[in-house]
């Protein structure tokens, strides 16, 4: 206790001005927060994300098709729990010696605080709040069984742990939109948060692989190659995204084939894509350029063919480089999706336009966008989070440690 | 000393080479080096010995005269560079270890790619080179945790592990610290016993006295002066080469 107050002492009142500044600081942020807190729980009228809270989720995806995404939520939390668990079975030592992944009984608390709370303070009907209790402690019981035996998984077990995640998305993919079996739910009826993640995951996805092909073909030593890469990435960089929307709206038909870009929702998430691809390539040229010349000329000269120098040794080495550079792109292209609200597709500022046009509920928009940063929020310290993780994973100094 | 046969490994004959800025490295460098045969060449910074080595296997490429290496001609059709580099292993100035890979990765690599070999049997030759070269006990550290010698050494394991005919070195030393470049040299003299095939490009006089069949001075982009080590150092018959061993001597 006289530790943390003479630190609080030593960091706050250092000085007689230092001290001042510190005070006057402090009682900002103390009335700041007591005029949050009043409107929080006194003023503002939570009904409006109560009543609208599966508007929000899934938009005007039928009810009676709505298991199909209970089921997907609760393949996401086994999956979670699975890849979490495994990971803690193999934990690795950083250069300082900590543990890692570490801290994560911290994850865990805020996670069943989060999961406990949320349901409950949404006032969703008994049965849906259990629902969510179990997806929680599902995830939970998943981690704590793969983190006890995960050890005994070889690196073949470990590669088809990683491989659940591609496989997946593709089933998520069918479990929304129907198909092999399933009644087809077309994307219009697609809405809030999924239509959010959908279009996010799709663009993060396919950026990913378009934007390092063309990071390559602007180092490429073919003009052709070279030019096509500068002109796409300049042009793309030089137009705001908002009028490549409108613009993908009318061109994007006629030039993909037409099984592909036949709706808005796919047409918009094919923009989004073209649009982050070209400032993905850019941090993963920033990449490339950070690798030294050596390490390229080394692998060729051990007899690697060029695909071969650049996947095993030359990219490994640039994505470590490029990587909070790239989940920055990726944060901001989970934001951009905001954007499509203004083509008219529901996602989740799009669904929030519409409540809030509702006469219900008028003049309550401080509650909706509240609710909306602070889920976006959520889903960008995910990413930020997870990303610094596999930074430190991927640092070669990282090593498996023996314990 | 082995003694080299009568068999060529490399001939690079009239070799001239110009950089996309006009400047021309190689002026007509010839050199013949034949099978067992350990060749040094030296020569002043810019007279182009790196850029010559590093034609022989196409990290660099020339304009006129001709290159064969292992009777495989060096042209301008990828087959017969890629068949060129599995023959050829290189050693850099810079190390240049895949910092992302162990050490025993780093050696594994190319052979289990490259030559398909099964992943086993090339672990275990990686360890047996790692033993040879006095680093075993690294095998699972990485190339970031060692010292520059040791890093070196490393190199010319990953080099080895690929079984190559020839062995081209660029400046091995040059970027060590002076303690460390001992162990590496002694390493590259226990190579130049085997029947290998080495070019080095290194200003270590002792090393080439000691372990050179033939020591080769490179000016301004030509092959000067060509003499076994005896009398390269003591009776050379250029000028140039006296001016040269005046500076380093």
């Amino acid at each position: 206790m006289t530790t943390v107050l003479r630190r609080l002492r030593s960091e706050l009142f250092p000085t007689r001005g230092d001290g001042l500044l510190s005070i006057a600081l402090l009682s900002l942020l103390a009335l700041a927060g007591v005029g949050f807190l009043r409107w929080a729980f006194f003023q503002a009228q939570w009904l409006v994300i109560r009543a609208n809270a599966t508007l929000f989720a899934v938009g005007r995806y039928p009810a009676e098709q709505q298991w199909r995404l209970w089921l997907l939520v609760g393949l996401l939390a086994a999956a979670t729990g699975l890849s979490w668990g495994v990971l803690r079975s193999h934990p690795r030592r950083d250069r300082t010696g900590r543990l890692w992944p570490r801290n994560d009984r911290v994850a865990v608390a805020v996670l069943v605080l989060a999961g406990l709370w949320g349901p409950w303070a949404l006032g969703l009907p008994l049965h849906l709040q259990a629902r969510w209790w179990g997806l929680l402690a599902l995830l939970l019981l998943i981690r704590w069984l793969a983190g006890r035996h995960g050890r005994r998984l070889g690196p073949r077990g470990l590669r088809l742990v990683a491989l659940i995640w591609p496989v997946l998305y593709l089933s998520g993919m069918v479990l929304i939109s129907g198909g092999l079996g399933l009644v087809a739910v077309p994307p219009s009826e697609w809405g809030g948060l999924l239509l959010t993640l959908v279009e996010a995951s799709f663009a993060i996805l396919l950026c990913f692989p378009l934007g390092v092909l063309l990071a390559l073909g602007r180092r490429s030593d073919l003009p052709l190659l070279r030019w096509g890469s500068v002109v796409y990435i300049e042009f793309i960089r030089g137009a705001p995204l908002i009028t490549l929307l409108f613009l993908g709206q009318n061109i994007l038909g006629f030039l993909l084939p037409g099984g592909l870009a036949p709706d808005r929702v796919w047409r918009a998430a094919w923009v989004l894509t073209f649009f982050a691809a070209a400032y993905l390539a850019e941090a993963v040229r920033a990449g490339l350029a950070a690798v030294p010349r050596g390490q390229f000329e080394a692998a060729r000269s051990l007899g690697l063919s060029y695909p071969q120098a650049l996947g095993k040794v030359v990219l490994p080495q640039a994505m470590r480089v490029a990587l909070p550079a790239m989940v920055g792109q990726f944060i901001s292209l989970l934001q951009d999706t905001t954007l499509l609200s203004l083509i008219g597709l529901m996602e989740l500022l799009g669904t929030a336009r519409t409540v809030m046009a509702n006469p219900a509920f008028l003049g309550k928009n401080a509650e909706v966008y509240l609710t909306l940063a602070v889920l976006f929020w959520c889903c960008c310290a995910a990413l930020g989070l997870g990303s610094r993780a596999l930074e430190r994973r991927l640092d070669p100094q990282t090593i498996p440690s023996a314990s | 000393m082995s003694q080299p046969s009568a068999e060529t490994m490399i001939e690079a004959r009239a070799v001239e080479k110009w950089y996309p800025n006009g400047f021309q490295a190689l002026r007509g460098a010839d050199l013949t080096v034949r099978r067992g045969e350990v060749v040094v060449i030296m020569g002043p910074s810019g007279s182009g010995k790196s850029t010559f080595i590093r034609t022989f296997n196409a990290l660099e490429d020339f304009q006129k005269g001709s290159i064969t290496v292992d009777g495989i001609a060096l042209s301008n059709d990828l087959r017969n560079i890629d068949a060129i580099r599995r023959e050829v292993g290189m050693v850099f100035q810079q190390f240049n270890l895949f910092p992302h890979l162990s050490v025993l990765e780093n050696l594994t690599l190319a052979p289990v790619l490259v030559r398909r070999r099964p992943k086993a049997d090339v672990e275990r030759q990686a360890r047996a080179l790692l033993e040879r070269v006095g680093i075993a006990e690294q095998a699972d550290k990485f190339p970031g945790q060692l010292s520059g010698g040791q890093q070196q050494r490393v190199a010319i394991a990953r080099a080895l592990c690929m079984e190559p005919r020839i062995l081209l070195f660029d400046e091995p030393t040059s970027a060590l610290d002076p303690e460390m470049v001992r162990e590496v040299l002694e390493v590259m003299q226990a190579l130049a016993n085997d029947d290998i095939t080495m070019v080095v490009v290194t200003h270590e006089v002792k090393f080439a006295r000691q372990v050179a069949h033939r020591v080769v001075l490179m000016s301004e982009g030509v092959v000067v002066e060509e003499a076994e080590p005896e009398v390269f150092f003591t009776n050379p018959s250029h000028q140039r080469t006296r001016k040269f061993l005046d500076q380093i001597l």
